[in-house]
């Protein structure tokens, strides 16, 4: 059985699952409760299990991500929305230095229980302070756990999943795939972070990439089908933990391989998979890795300069051709 | 509580305090010797001159309720009847220290059975861990009150100002212990700060709060047990900012050249287990009786840096150990 | 300032060249003019001079070692001046920097500077097609990749393993020159010894591998009555005082018979034949170290005297190494004798890119009978043909044959 729904409602349905399930679960970020978040995610959740769980807080991004990392600490598992990523900055401390560090700073004593659900992306003409994709300043940090799916299955699966998972999770969350409705099983299921997903097999190259980026690669795959370039999608779903197994098994059999994301090109995670399959896995390369990105710059606000800005099924087209020589 | 305020002390309790802020110097004193002869791993913040403020304010805090604590924290850990045994051996960077040595001094925490949610060694993030931990007792309703222990420099945080603003709002179990020792590393805080005292800044979210001596447990413990009550009675936050002295630089070995020589002149006469010794000797206890507690802390520290120096360092292996609850290896992997 | 000597460039095809001997040594004084070392091209050896006065300050390039044109050499400089090695390394930097900016310019242009180990440059192949190479034994210093600049790729490697299968004794498809047979699999016996293929050896054994391998060759011989021709020798010695070898009289008659055979002057080109315009002789010269084919040009255009100069002049500074190197490229058709060997017939190798070549036999007397059955003797020589059977077939060669015979039989007419 299945249905036809959004990826904000599925995530809306993860939370609303785990919170019937188990009552340690809260939510809290601004504009969650009375309004039900900006995607409305979760309208409906304040009447349903009252403001001590539905905690819509104030401006204070640094403030309640450190309550969140306090009451973690104690058991809880509170699953905290930034409104943007971008303002991830502002919460620095608490997510970087102490929901990340306390597990193994404090010899294995805490966990923090925590998910901290991320909107990110670009393409909705929201310029430099709320269109980043920073898995790479989240990837990072020791001590975190960081996913981002591109469907509403995975959406649900893996949000369900990591509300349980006893380590902080970062979730990211692409905000131009709220709006997707997609097919999802009907019955409750949970899908395992650090699991890779097939999206397409091809056996010419292997495009590694996660979030929205994967919609425009399978888009990318279809044209090149079309010329007779066989692509596969792996979709990496969890950036850490890193389905490294999966990439073996793509890379050793395509052996040609780029990354899309939207990070700024530079220092991105893409750049630290494309390392690590250079490292390892060297012998399998017929050509080199190719990161798939946006630009070195600031992400920029008018249409004509976003679109630049992040990588296109076109884009994409042409980095395959490039590392095909076709 | 206002009985409390005019209760009569007897010699036992403030014994207690004694023997507390005893033990507490002890332990400082002998982690500094260890230091000054390189036995220590990294450096230490010492909390000489603020056994007062911890003996007073953990006296009020009670088996169930929570506390974070600071880079300057032993006193803290020590006040609240923790190990000094595996304290030192975290000093150390043991394995049997409290954190197997990933922490150090700066990350004294037991969380299990102490309810120590841990020192810190960002200057401010106790209070957001606090506020989270009064956060999940109000939504838990489990009567227990957490306490934010941490300095004068931190109040000037925006998170002081965010949580308590939050604290005050959903009226969370929370008490804020501010011990005011004036210096931030070397800047004297009224050269960065506007006003005298620091807990009237809860004034501005509605939140009661109280300026106290420092260098008189007695004191510290009655602001400590009206904020506690107050917070466990649903009331929402409290401060408390106690006054006291550092009386070493900011860590241990820093000749604390940037501050004025009246600064430790007035430290000295108020040195909190010098008055609490004369008040108790007033009280008609013997002077040998004050001695035997110094002479049992003492065994008791020598004994701790013997343990901390016996025990073992963590092995290698452990670097890659507990950064993650579950999927651990494949997560540290890469 | 030291003065760097570099490799020269001998000719516009020179891509690399060995240091065969140096003559003058580290802490040698040098003057302009003087000879420093000798090198050895694809198909010479030449003498490299100094550009400046002062001292061999140091040897760069070893004897034995291939430098690629406007590679290092050595330095010249004034005594004590400190170059090369550790102490010089701004001047070994530019060249080793230019070499890697050509390596990874990404530019379209880079294309240019793939594969071509043969210049010393380094092969850019995937770490996945050098693994494939090795598990495979397949050579691929001469592939010409498929890959982003020119890249060899697994697929590359996968086909040229496919075409050595199906072939084991030709070449993979796409290789240019016989893979180098791994050094050090032949059992050495007792007083074997080792020596480096190289130079003007290594040339002629890719050359001839290659020809052999990619072209179907039919050689077809005929029988020619010299008698005549020689009692025409002999009286142009004593008209003209001038003694013309046999060699002189067949490359004479050979450029005039193509000139009337244009379809013998043919080339392949991938897809494409080429018609060649010149009769551009070939002329195959035994040397010590090998072989190598100067070429007469325009042969059909020269009198015999000015033939018989240009051979005599091309053979005895090839025996000297004093050719050019434009001298030596460019043959339409190639004569090969073998006559003053006594041998009878041979199945020369065809010159590439030429589509045919001549084999001059010995002469020799024969006894024959005569119209009335009476015996007589004559002299004869067989010419042994061979032909590009992809570009000619035989019969098409048979007629250019006879008419050469019979031009060589009515020697007047070679003149004519």
């Amino acid at each position: 059985m299945s249905k036809k729904i959004t990826v904000s409602k599925a995530i809306g349905e993860a939370l609303h699952e785990e919170m019937v399930r188990d009552d340690k679960v809260f939510i809290m970020g601004e504009d969650m409760a009375v309004m039900g978040n900006v995607f409305a995610i979760t309208r409906g959740f304040l009447e349903e299990f009252g403001p001590n769980r539905v905690i819509d807080t104030p401006i204070s991004e640094e403030g309640f991500c450190g309550m969140a990392v306090g009451a973690a600490m104690r058991g809880m598992r509170p699953v905290v929305e930034l409104m943007y990523d971008d303002f991830a900055t502002v919460a620095a401390d608490p997510l970087l230095n102490q929901a990340a560090k306390m597990r193994y700073m404090s010899g294995g004593q805490a966990t923090v229980p925590m998910v901290l659900r991320a909107p990110m992306g670009a393409g909705r003409r929201n310029a430099g302070q709320h269109s980043q994709s920073l898995e790479n300043f989240f990837c990072h940090f020791p001590g975190l756990k960081v996913i981002a799916p591109c469907s509403a299955k995975d959406a649900k699966g893996m949000l369900k999943t990591a509300i349980r998972d006893d380590d902080p999770v970062i979730v990211l969350e692409h905000k131009l795939l709220y709006a997707k409705k997609e097919e999802i099983p009907e019955e409750e299921y949970l899908i395992p972070l650090g699991l890779a997903d097939v999206k397409r097999e091809g056996k010419d190259l292997t495009i590694i990439t996660w979030s929205r980026e994967v919609n425009f690669s399978l888009e990318a795959a279809k044209t090149l089908a079309a010329e007779g370039i066989d692509v596969e999608v792996l979709d990496l779903r969890s950036l850490v933990p890193l389905d490294w197994d999966a990439i073996v098994k793509s890379v050793s059999k395509t052996h040609n391989v780029i990354i899309v994301s939207e990070e700024v090109k530079r220092g991105s995670y893409a750049g630290e998979i494309s390392a690590q399959i250079a490292e390892e896995l060297f012998d399998e390369l017929d050509a080199p890795v190719e990161r798939v990105c946006g630009l070195n710059i600031v992400p920029p606000f008018s249409p004509t300069l976003e679109d630049e800005n992040f990588p296109h099924p076109d884009t994409i087209v042409k980095a395959v051709k490039r590392v095909l020589n076709k | 509580m206002k009985t409390l305020a005019n209760k009569k002390y007897s010699k036992e309790q403030l014994t207690d305090f004694y023997r507390t802020m005893v033990r507490i110097r002890t332990f400082e004193e002998k982690a500094a010797e260890c230091f000054t002869k390189g036995m220590l791993a990294g450096n230490i913040h010492l909390s000489i001159g603020q056994e007062a403020a911890a003996a007073g304010a953990f006296a009020a805090i009670q088996p169930q309720d929570y506390f974070t604590s600071t880079h300057r924290g032993h006193g803290h850990a020590i006040a609240r009847g923790m190990d000094a045994n595996l304290c030192m051996a975290e000093l150390f960077g043991k394995k049997t220290g409290y954190c197997q040595g990933k922490g150090g001094s700066m990350h004294i925490a037991d969380m299990k059975k102490m309810n120590h949610l841990g020192a810190n060694g960002i200057v401010g993030a106790g209070q957001g861990i606090s506020a989270g931990s009064a956060l999940a007792s109000k939504i838990l309703g489990d009567n227990a009150v957490t306490v934010g222990c941490f300095g004068d420099s931190s109040t000037n945080e925006g998170t002081f100002h965010e949580n308590l603003n939050m604290a005050a709002t959903w009226k969370l179990p929370l008490v804020w212990f501010i011990e005011n020792n004036c210096y931030g590393v070397s800047t004297e805080i009224h050269r960065v700060t506007n006003t005298p005292d620091l807990a009237p800044r809860a004034a501005a979210y509605d939140v009661p709060f109280a300026v106290v001596d420092g260098t008189d447990p007695v004191a510290v413990y009655e602001a400590m047990t009206t904020a506690m009550d107050h917070a466990r009675s649903g009331k929402g936050p409290y401060v408390v900012e106690a006054k006291v002295y550092r009386y070493q630089g900011h860590y241990c070995g820093d000749p604390a050249v940037y501050r004025p020589g009246e600064y430790m002149e007035k430290a000295l006469e108020n040195d909190a287990i010098e008055k609490l010794g004369k008040r108790l000797m007033d009280m008609g206890v013997a002077a040998e009786e004050l001695e035997a507690i110094k002479k049992a802390a003492d065994d008791e520290m020598n004994a701790a840096v013997q343990f901390a120096v016996d025990s073992e360092y963590p092995d290698p292996s452990e670097a890659v150990t507990d950064v993650y609850a579950s999927d651990n290896e494949r997560c540290v992997a890469r | 300032m030291a003065f760097e000597v570099l490799m020269p460039q001998l000719g516009l095809t020179m891509e690399e060249g060995t240091v065969s001997q140096w003559i003058k040594h580290e802490g040698d004084e040098v003057k302009t003019g003087d000879v420093i070392l000798e090198i050895t091209t694809d198909k010479l050896t030449n003498e490299v001079t100094s550009e400046h006065d002062g001292v061999l300050l140091k040897i760069v390039a070893q004897e034995g070692e291939d430098i690629p044109v406007k590679g290092l050499l050595a330095y010249i400089g004034q005594p004590g001046e400190a170059v090369g090695g550790a102490s010089a390394p701004a001047a070994a930097d530019s060249v080793a920097s230019a070499a890697e900016a050509a390596a990874v310019a990404a530019v379209p242009a880079a294309a240019a500077v793939s594969v071509a180990a043969a210049n010393g440059a380094r092969i850019r192949i995937s770490p996945l097609a050098r693994k494939t190479a090795a598990k495979l034994g397949v050579d691929y210093s001469n592939i010409a990749g498929s890959g982003s600049f020119g890249r060899i790729t697994q697929k590359d490697i996968l086909a040229a393993a496919e075409a050595q299968k199906n072939a084991p004794a030709a070449a993979p498809a796409a290789a240019a020159s016989a893979p180098a047979p791994k050094a050090g699999s032949l059992e050495l016996m007792e007083g074997d010894t080792v020596i480096k293929l190289a130079g003007m050896r290594k040339v002629v054994s890719q050359r001839m591998w290659a020809s052999h391998n990619e072209i179907p060759p039919v050689t077809q011989n005929i029988k020619v009555d010299v008698t005549a021709l020689m009692k025409f020798r002999k009286m142009l010695l004593a008209e003209t005082g001038k003694k013309y070898s046999v060699n002189d009289l067949v490359l004479k008659a050979t450029a005039k018979c193509l000139r009337q055979h244009p379809e013998m002057l043919v080339s392949l080109d991938g897809d494409q034949i080429i018609q060649r315009a010149h009769v551009n002789l070939g002329m195959a010269v035994a040397l010590d170290a090998g072989l190598i084919v100067p070429v007469i040009r325009d042969a059909d255009k020269l009198s015999l005297d000015a033939l018989s100069a240009a051979a005599k002049d091309l053979a005895s500074r090839a025996k000297e190494n004093k050719l050019g190197a434009d001298e030596y490229k460019g043959s339409t058709f190639t004569v090969s004798n073998l006559g003053m060997f006594g041998i009878e017939t041979f199945t020369p190798i065809i010159n590439q890119p030429d589509a045919a070549i001549l084999g001059v036999c010995a002469i020799h007397d024969e006894l024959d009978l005569d119209g009335e059955g009476k015996l007589f003797k004559k002299q004869v020589m067989r010419l042994s043909c061979t032909l590009d059977h992809r570009l000619l077939d035989g019969s098409v060669v048979a007629k250019f044959e006879m008419d050469l015979r019979d031009l060589l039989e009515k020697p007047m007419s070679i003149l004519l």
